[in-house]
């Protein structure tokens, strides 16, 4: 019961849990040549709704003139991405029932509706712009000695202390 | 000694401690702060800040997975 408990219930310490998601990501980019990366999958999905509504963002100029990390053969919803996205999500499920920490959660109010909606706006557009969220651009970045990682961890921190700011004073 | 409520339902992390933290600032020393969340890390991260900032705490579960923190502003 003890052991039940410090497993699953209470929170792992944060050096074990980086160390965790190193390791696991090394494990990753050595059986599949890919580091762990996240939003390209969203893109994707973004794109196979799209799709399935008639268009073809396939032809996308933004498709055609970089790397679109897609292998030949896959298609917006059965590649890499969408498997690993999936997996995340059913892990955290998994781990949220063990705690039995599930939970459904209401919407507050329109306003909490507006900035969710507007934050996960923004968060999407910057994620295009920079090739990847704080997983692709940065965790998986910086491990790989690319200097990017480098440039989006310093630029984060500077916009998560704007945001921290603007949050306490304005919206809170 | 006022007793303050704030209302932290279905927010995450890190509403309701920075929540806690602008209601504080308000309040004088011996008041009350009463925390309604459904959110179980704030069970950890404002109770754990609390303690530090030397204020008292307590919190009770009022239903399942709903729960009241309780601080009392000691500085």
């Amino acid at each position: 019961m003890q052991i039940y408990q410090k497993l699953f219930k209470k929170p792992w310490p944060y050096l074990m849990g980086g160390a965790l998601l190193a390791i696991l990501n090394i494990i990753l980019f050595a059986s599949t040549g890919e580091p762990w990366k996240i939003t390209s999958g969203f893109l994707y999905w973004g794109a196979a709704i799209l799709e399935f509504f008639g268009m073809d963002p396939g032809k996308w100029y933004y498709f055609s003139v970089y790397n679109n990390g897609l292998d030949s053969g896959e298609t917006f919803l059965n590649n890499y991405y969408s498997v690993i996205n999936l997996a995340v999500i059913m892990g955290a499920l998994i781990a949220a029932l063990l705690a039995s920490e599930f939970k459904w959660k209401k919407i507050k109010n329109k306003r909490q509706l507006f900035f969710g909606l507007l934050g996960g706006i923004l968060m999407g557009y910057g994620t295009r712009l920079s090739f990847g969220c704080n997983i692709g651009s940065y965790f998986s970045a910086i491990p790989s000695f690319s200097l990017h990682g480098w440039v989006f961890g310093i630029f984060m921190f500077i916009g998560a202390w704007i945001g921290s700011k603007v949050l306490f004073r304005y919206l809170l | 000694m006022k007793e303050v409520r704030i209302d932290c339902m279905y927010e995450t992390c890190p509403i309701p401690l920075l929540k806690a933290l602008k209601e504080l600032k308000k309040m004088e020393i011996g008041d009350i702060l009463i925390m309604e969340t459904d959110h179980s890390c704030s069970i950890t991260n404002v109770i754990d800040w609390a303690k530090k900032q030397g204020h008292n705490v307590d919190y009770v579960e009022i239903s399942e997975g709903e729960w009241e923190i309780y601080i009392e502003k000691m500085r």
